[in-house]
Order: C-alpha cells, then structure tokens, then sequence
C-alpha cells in the first residue's frame, strides 16, 4: 500500500520535482542562512576564543567585549594573582593602532599583546613560523585573514611595518578566527604592545586567569570580584558577552530573522500548493482505495509516506547544498572558520516537518473527506 | 499509469539514496567541522602560587632583583679624559680600589710648577738668610766698636736697617716657601682625585666609559652613569606591592620568588625591610608625560645565596614575581 503511495507520487514528475524543489530550496534556505547568521554572530567570540588556555578573564568593570574594553592600572595583575584559587594570570592587552605600509598606506590593525615570558594569549595553531619568533626584537606575528588584506598577493614574512613610529617585523602567520570587523590583527609580546600602541597611562586591558583544580571557573570568577572589584567572566560567559554585543549593536539578528522566516514561508508556499494540487489531482485514485475497503488511517499512512520520501530527499538534498556552499567557501577569508553547528540541521528538519505536516494535514483534509462513490461520478 | 522505467528508478531510488548519501556526508562534515574551543594546558609555565598558598590568603607583586647596596653608580668629582680602565663588569672590588683615572697632565704640571716654586722659595730663603748673617754681623761689629767717632751715626743706622730688612726678606721668603707647598699639596689632591675608587666593596655591574672618553661632571640630568657597582653578596629583591594590598601584607614572612620566563624555578626570599616611604608605581609606557595614580609599597627580600652568584638564575635588574602570605584572617 506504502509502495503505490510512492508510485503515485513520482507518477508525476513534474509535481514531485516541485515539492522536492520546495523543500530542498526552503532548508537550504534555512540551513545556510541561519548557518551564516550563528557564524557571523560568532565573529563577536572569536577573540574570546583564539585563546585557548585562559578560564577567565579579568578586566575594568565596564569592559563589555574583548574590543570594547577599558584599560586597567597594571597592579591589576598582581591583585589577581593574589586571590586564592587563581593558579596563574598573566597580562594581556588588546588596542588598536595604525599601522603604515611599505607602500605607506595606513591600516587600522589590533594590536594584542601576550604575556612576554609565557606567550599565553596567543591563538593554538600558527600557520607559518613558530611563537618562539616573538623573541626576537620588534617581531609581530598576523593573522592569516589580516595577510589576505594586507600582502594580498606576497608572503608577509619578513615585512617591516612602522607601528607609532616604532619598526615592526612580520615573522610569523597565526591560524586565527577572524573578529567582527576583520580588523588585521598583530599579535606581539606585552612590553613590545606598550610601544607599538601610542598610549595612555594604564594599559592593561585584560588579566588571563587558569583557575586552580578543584574549584569551578564560575566560583573563581565569584571570589575575584568579590576580592578585587574588578569584572570577571568565565570564557563561555565572555564569548557569550561578545555575541550579545552584536546582537544589541547590529541589525544583523532582524536581517536574518526575516531571510530564514522568508524561507520558512517559501516552503509552506511552494510546497502547500503542489501539495495540495497532487493530493487533489489524485483524490479520484485516493476515492478507488476507499472504494476497494482502505481504511483513512491507511490513507493517512500513505499521506504520510508521501510527505516522509518528499521531506528526506528535499531536506538532505537541502543540508548536502548548505555544506556544498561552505565547503566552496571554506577557503575565502571571509568565510574563515565557518561551520555548521549541529543544532541547525535539526532546526531546518523541525522546520522541514513543520511545513510538510501542515500541507499535508490541509490537503489530506480532503481526501479524508472524499466518498468513496465519487470515484464513479 | 504506464511510466518510463529508467524514470521510475531515478525518483524512487536513485534521488532517495542520493538525499541518504548526502546526508551521511553532511553529518560527517558538519561533525568534523565542529569549531575547537578546547581550553588547554600553557605551553610555558606561567608563574604559579607556590602550593603552600594555592588557596590560602595572599598578596602578589613583582619586582626586581637589585644588591644589597643598591645600585652604586660611580660619579667623578673632576671632568676629563679617560687615561685608565681598570675593571671590567663582574669584577670584585674591594673598597678604595682604582676604578679608573681622568687626565692628569694639567694637574701635574701644576704640582711640578708648584714643587718648583718650593725649590724656588728654599733658595729664596737660603739667600734671606745669608743676607741676614751679614747685615747681623755687619751691626755686631758696629754695636761693638766703642768710640763712637770711629763709626758715623748714620752708618749704624744703615746697618740696623739692613739687619732688620734681610729679617724681613727671610719671612717672606718662608711665606712664600709655605704658599708653594700648599700649592704642592693641592694639586697633589687634585691629581688624587683623578683617580676614581670603589666607595665601596662589591661587584662592577656595568662599565659605560672606555679609555679615551670624556666624563664630565655628574649631574647632567638623565645622563648614564660611569660606573654601576653594588654589593652582589646577598641580593635583594624589591618587590611592589600595590597600597591596596598593602594592609594585608603580614610583613617578616618570607616571600616566593620566581625571575620572569623561569617560572618553574621559585625560591624563598626572606623579608628585610618594608620601604617607609609609598611611591608611585613605576610603569614602562615610554610616555613623556607619565601620569601615575598607583602607589605602590616596596617590600624587599633578601634572595638565598644559592640562587645567586655564578650558577644562580637571578641577576641584578630582572624582573620577578613574587608571592607573599596575607595576615591571617584577611
């Protein structure tokens, strides 16, 4: 019985390739965009998690993000390191500077600076070079997607740059999740940041802490605001800062709200109607079943099986588009780092579900409806 | 409903195991392509509370390592060129040796001329004296002839006159004989403060000068120091505690002590002294006009004299971070 249901589904090719065109462009729809938006949104964390080592972090009270921070006195660090349960802290600082080309060209960059005699704060991976290169005098490390913008066609190793007056090597590319802005960032040791960034008198923007084993970050985060009065996060809390940032700064949540609704109703749309439109042109054969004794649970089962192949062929065919899309994509700078978190997926497929219920509850109202006799009318 | 086979088995099995295929690939994508935010351990050790205060009450600070002296740095009373090195940096002095010594040709040639007008002034005196024995006898014979209009009266008055003017001569001469001397002795002093010695025993730090330069007088403001020395033996380190913190410091504990990118290799320093006086917290920003709103309380502590010296890991100016116990209760 399930088999005719399929055999009459495909019995026409136009309406079938309809309804699978609809489901598979509606969750492509919904995949890539939602996958861009969550991706985009990410962006805001990204300095939070190119480092890898820190728990928390400690900053001024109204610090918000990671780029949006107010720099501390640097007996900060020390009043860190001296709440129990904090097993280290080094400093770390972030600022934006101009920086002049060889050309001479101005670029705004971020200058982070690392703790000079740990290296904490520097992204895990490095594509060209190794860390121990910022041992060497005047030496900066950039990111890959800040190379792309700045040296689009050459390698950056070995490129001076005048940072504040100051000569700055390029002696290495970090593997580094791109920020918000795709500002080109240039990683160097503390005590080399402090001159590179034209300054005020405090310049300490951040204090990254591991906590100690045996407490939870959140605890540790409790007694360093308790004992300091600074702010503190924990990573996911900061990372989480960062996105909350955009989402309040930007129109990027309404833009892809409407995008992803646009494709929910493109969906209901296209395959409501074809739907609906195959049920009904079949309703003769649907009333022949009834005729010969098939109960409407049967029908609905049949419905169901219909909705079930139309809904697995357009939705994989969809989610195979969205990670064809950022597979291509993978290699363009902006699109560095982009993934498709797994709960989106299982969104399109709730949404996938949503809609083919709804055409199919709407268009089996009929059949359901349909005498038996009308077979022979 | 006659269908076409190849039709047929295009959309009811080839299209679903395509859509199956394609998601089985998009799961493995999606699984891999999982973002890595593992937190991991550091690379190179951070500086760590020592266990004893892992989670006991504490204050932090850094310092720097500095002898026991402080840092001496050699000035020279006189300005001039340099005529002689004589140490190197790491040398041992003991107080009141040769450092090295200014030009003192000029200072010499005024002690020859001045031991010359000594020669000078004893000759001088040595001819007052012989004039003075022969204007004295000159007078005796005089006063002794007894008739008096044997000798004219104004004859004896020229002799009494000359007697008393070789007296004259001779103390001017010897006046003149102790001017030269004193002139002797102060050149002497000036050529002995040419030679610039150890004020006090200890080891040469630094050594900015080399033969043939020119020192000037200290005090040229931000001008380098000829000569850094200091006692090396013990060392001290100057630890900054900020005035925040600074109530809860128990004082007279010994401190934890680790130099910058060693970490690893921490040693009890014991307390010394608590600096009277807060000063600002020195910050290296470079900036001309540094404004400072943090004080800072200086706390310092003697290093063991197993982590200095030769083999030792800390050296006078590094940078170290430093642990202390709060007071208890705090």
């Amino acid at each position: 019985m399930i088999w005719i249901a399929i055999r009459m589904l495909t019995g026409d090719p136009q309406k079938f390739f309809g309804l699978v065109f609809g489901i598979a462009f509606s969750t492509l729809l919904i995949t890539q965009q939602l996958t861009i938006f969550v991706n985009l949104l990410e962006r805001g964390a990204s300095g939070v998690y190119n480092v890898s080592s820190a728990d928390v972090w400690v900053m001024d009270p109204v610090s918000r993000t990671t780029d949006v921070a107010y720099a501390m006195p640097s007996t900060a660090l020390d009043k860190v390191r001296g709440v129990p349960g904090v097993e280290w802290a080094v400093p770390h600082i972030r600022a934006n500077a101009s920086v002049r080309t060889k050309d001479g060209d101005l670029e705004g960059v971020a200058v982070i600076g690392v703790d000079d005699a740990t290296l904490i704060g520097l992204p895990k991976n490095m594509i060209e070079g190794s860390v121990d290169v910022l041992s060497q005098p005047d030496s900066v490390i950039i990111d890959d997607v800040g190379t792309t913008r700045m040296f689009p066609d050459a390698s950056p190793i070995g490129e001076r740059l005048e940072l504040n007056d100051q000569r700055a090597v390029i002696r290495g590319i970090a593997d580094a999740i791109p920020s918000f802005t795709s500002t080109v960032v240039l990683y160097t040791k503390y005590s080399n940041a402090l001159n590179f960034v034209p300054g005020t008198r405090n310049r300490l923007s951040f204090v990254l802490v591991g906590k100690a084993d045996g407490l939870t970050s959140q605890e540790l985060v409790d007694r360093i605001e308790a004992e300091t009065g600074l702010r503190a996060r924990t990573r996911e809390q900061f990372a989480r800062d960062g996105v909350d940032f955009i989402i309040e700064n930007t129109g990027i949540p309404l833009n892809f709200g409407i995008t992803v609704a646009l494709g929910f109703i493109v969906g209901v749309a296209i395959v409501g109607l074809t739907f609906s439109l195959f049920i009904r042109d079949n309703i003769k054969q649907f009333g022949a079943l009834k005729a010969i004794g098939v109960t409407n649970g049967t029908i609905r089962k049949m419905v169901a099986a219909q909705a079930g192949l139309v809904g697995l062929i357009g939705y994989g065919l969809g989610v195979l588009g969205t990670v064809g899309f950022i597979y291509a994509f993978s290699a363009n700078p902006t699109f560095k780092g982009f993934y498709i978190p797994w709960q989106i997926p299982l969104i399109s497929l709730v949404a996938v579900t949503l809609i083919l219920a709804l055409t199919g509850w709407l268009a089996l109202r009929n059949v359901l409806k349909t005498e038996p006799a009308s077979v022979f009318r | 409903m006659a269908f076409n086979f190849r039709d047929l088995s295009f959309t009811r099995q080839i299209l679903p195991v395509i859509a199956v295929l394609g998601l089985v690939i998009a799961v493995f994508f999606i699984l891999s392509g999982q973002p890595d935010r593992e937190l991991s351990e550091p690379d190179r050790e951070p500086p760590r509370a020592p266990e004893a205060l892992a989670n006991e009450a504490r204050v932090a600070g850094s310092g720097v390592v500095e002898p026991s002296s402080e840092v001496v740095q050699v000035g020279s009373a006189l300005s001039g060129l340099v005529t002689g090195l004589f140490v190197e940096p790491g040398d041992r002095v003991s107080e009141g040796q040769t450092l090295f010594t200014v030009d003192a040709r000029q200072a010499r040639a005024q002690l020859r001329e001045a031991e010359a007008a000594v020669r000078e002034a004893q000759a001088a005196i040595a001819e007052a004296r012989s004039a003075q024995a022969t204007a004295s006898s000159q007078l005796a014979l005089y006063r002794n002839v007894s008739d008096p209009a044997a000798v004219s009266r104004s004859e004896v008055i020229r002799a009494e006159g000359e007697a008393s003017a070789a007296a004259e001569r001779l103390r001017l001469a010897s006046a003149r004989y102790e001017a030269a001397q004193a002139r002797a002795a102060s050149a002497r002093t000036e050529i002995g403060r040419l030679t610039i010695t150890a004020p006090i025993a200890g080891e040469i730090l630094a050594v900015n000068i080399r033969k043939g330069e020119y020192v000037s007088t200290m005090g040229g403001g931000g001008a380098q120091p000829f000569i850094e020395m200091g006692q090396t033996q013990p060392m001290h380190v100057r630890i900054d505690i900020d005035e925040e913190q600074a109530p809860r410091l128990a004082l007279g504990e010994p401190a934890t002590v680790s130099p910058r990118g060693a970490a690893g290799q921490q040693v009890k320093a014991t307390f010394v002294r608590a600096e009277p006086l807060v000063v600002p917290k020195r910050s290296l920003t470079n900036s001309a006009a540094e404004r400072v709103d943090v004080r800072v309380l200086q706390v310092i502590y003697e290093l063991p004299a197993s982590a200095t010296g030769d083999g030792g890991i800390f050296r006078v100016g590094q940078q170290v971070d430093a642990y202390i116990p709060a007071k208890k209760g705090q």
